[in-house]
């Protein structure tokens, strides 16, 4: 068994309510991330938020990130920090981008706003791009880009703002095989890239989302009661379905998705 | 093929083509013509720099409940026609230049604003939400959407407006003649039934208006290059 930790939480769901005229679209949203802490690397944490369309993921992710307001219940993050736009990388399911800036000029934006990199935002815009396969289209305006380079942009511009919390919302949608997996690989290298990189990915592609993550929370309605709420959470560390390459072999990860696609 | 239909078609009162090609150069070589049209451009150009600030305060500052009526009162204002309210602008005003440069503003701006809050109405919310998760405060997020990322669109809205500016130059320029300018000219040209003039400077001002048009739409692309690209 891997050996890891759960340190400090370092986000927090409290009783998170939210309704539309009268109409209850979220209940009692209550749930915990902690920090994760593995001997000899950099152990992010990586969860996944599912259920099914119109549950009210799309209004989870936006409180989450800080864009809405709860209407009772809060979004803490580190030191019981009440969550404000900004706080939370999002990375939108149109890889949304300035389509007036090249991308360089976007990623020096994104970079100037990150105190840790002052005087430094240029070279870290050079590794990123390097990394992340993008060196040839830092000149290039978003239009001139494909699917796949659109979403790395928006993830660098996330990683170089400076943000612990990414959130992706749907970044499996529209993806063909080869993209997929390289998709997959990103956010897997993202999430090693410091202990408190914290990526929540809010999707309906169970089984890819599943596959990365070490944590499930399942959004789901209770019989009897108005709006979603967190029905299940799934602790895949424990049933060592996390961190691993091929864990979609894995008899007991076909279990877990059956068990998953029962709650919703 | 319309040359030639026109060269058919008229008769004693309309003149015919050659007729005003003869007018068109022989007003090209007057200094008369060169005078009244700087005239004009200078007063477009003054017209056009002084409805930009209007439109550019009334518009950005739209987002405050107190300037966007205001801003919809403009927008109101494109029904109000220029002809009627010449008195009043006299008294308003000083002079013939300040009348026929107010005059201008006053018809040129109801335009512009109703432009320019149709492209800030049309802003995808989605432009604030990325401004905002990187960090951006409000001024910030207004700058870089409304201003940066809504220039292109701002001076195609410009280009759009020179036409109507120049169009209506000729009727300003005729409701008060002091100081000349093309409309004055192409007055006292059909006052006089000097028709092979008026068309000749009817072709000018169709020249100038189109060479103008092509200017702005080139400096678009230099300005802006993305504005050109494909999206794939």
């Amino acid at each position: 068994m891997t050996t890891f930790t759960k340190e400090e939480v370092v986000l927090q769901a409290r009783n998170v309510n939210l309704s539309y005229e009268g109409k209850q679209i979220l209940r009692d949203i209550n749930f915990e991330i902690k920090n994760i802490t593995r001997p000899g690397m950099h152990q992010g944490q990586v969860i996944s938020l599912i259920g099914k369309s119109g549950i009210g993921k799309t209004q989870l992710f936006k409180l989450l990130s800080g864009l809405q307001s709860p209407t009772s219940g809060e979004i803490l993050i580190h030191k019981n920090r009440k969550v404000e736009p900004g706080d939370m990388g999002v990375i939108f399911q149109n890889y949304y981008l300035f389509e007036w800036r090249s991308v360089y000029k976007s990623l020096l934006l994104a970079a100037k706003k990150n105190p840790l990199l002052k005087g430094k935002e240029k070279d870290a815009i050079k590794q990123h791009a390097a990394d992340f396969n993008l060196s040839d289209h830092l000149q290039k305006y978003p239009q001139q880009l494909s699917g796949g380079q659109r979403q790395r942009v928006s993830i660098i511009q996330q990683l170089l703002k400076g943000s612990d919390f990414l959130l992706l919302d749907e970044p499996f949608s529209g993806l063909d095989v080869l993209v997929l997996d390289k998709v997959v690989d990103l956010l897997l290298k993202v999430s090693v890239s410091d202990d408190l990189k914290t990526l929540i990915i809010v999707s309906h592609d169970i089984a890819t989302s599943v596959a990365i993550s070490d944590t499930v929370f399942i959004l789901g309605e209770e019989k009897g009661k108005p709006g979603s709420t967190i029905v299940k959470e799934i602790d895949l560390i424990e049933r060592e379905l996390a961190w691993e390459r091929d864990i979609k072999s894995k008899k007991e990860f076909g279990e877990t998705i059956g068990e998953i696609k029962g709650c919703l | 093929m319309t040359l030639t239909l026109w060269h058919t078609a008229a008769d004693g009162l309309i003149p015919k083509p050659v007729k005003v090609a003869e007018a068109f150069f022989g007003l090209l070589h007057t200094r008369l013509l060169m005078d009244n049209i700087l005239v004009s451009l200078v007063l477009t150009l003054k017209a056009m720099f002084y409805s930009i600030i209007i439109t550019l305060f009334f518009s950005y500052f739209s987002v405050m409940p107190f300037f966007k009526s205001i801003a919809m009162f403009i927008i109101k204002c494109r029904y109000l026609t220029l002809t009627g309210l010449i008195f009043i602008f006299t008294l308003l005003t000083q002079d013939g230049s300040q009348l026929k440069l107010s005059l201008l503003v006053f018809g040129i701006v109801p335009f512009f604003v109703t432009s320019f809050l149709s492209v800030i109405v049309h802003i995808n919310k989605q432009e604030y939400e990325l401004c905002k998760t990187l960090g951006y405060n409000s001024w910030e997020a207004l700058y870089e959407v409304i201003i940066v990322g809504k220039a292109d669109q701002v001076f195609e809205i410009l280009r759009q407006n020179f036409a109507i500016a120049w169009l209506m130059i000729t009727l300003v320029e005729g409701l008060s003649m002091s100081e000349g300018g093309v409309g004055t000219l192409l007055i006292k040209y059909n006052k006089y039934n000097d028709l092979a003039n008026v068309l000749a400077l009817q072709l000018v001002i169709f020249m100038i208006g189109v060479g103008f048009d092509y200017l702005l739409g080139s400096l678009k692309k230099w300005l802006f290059p993305y504005t050109q690209l494909q999206i794939q």
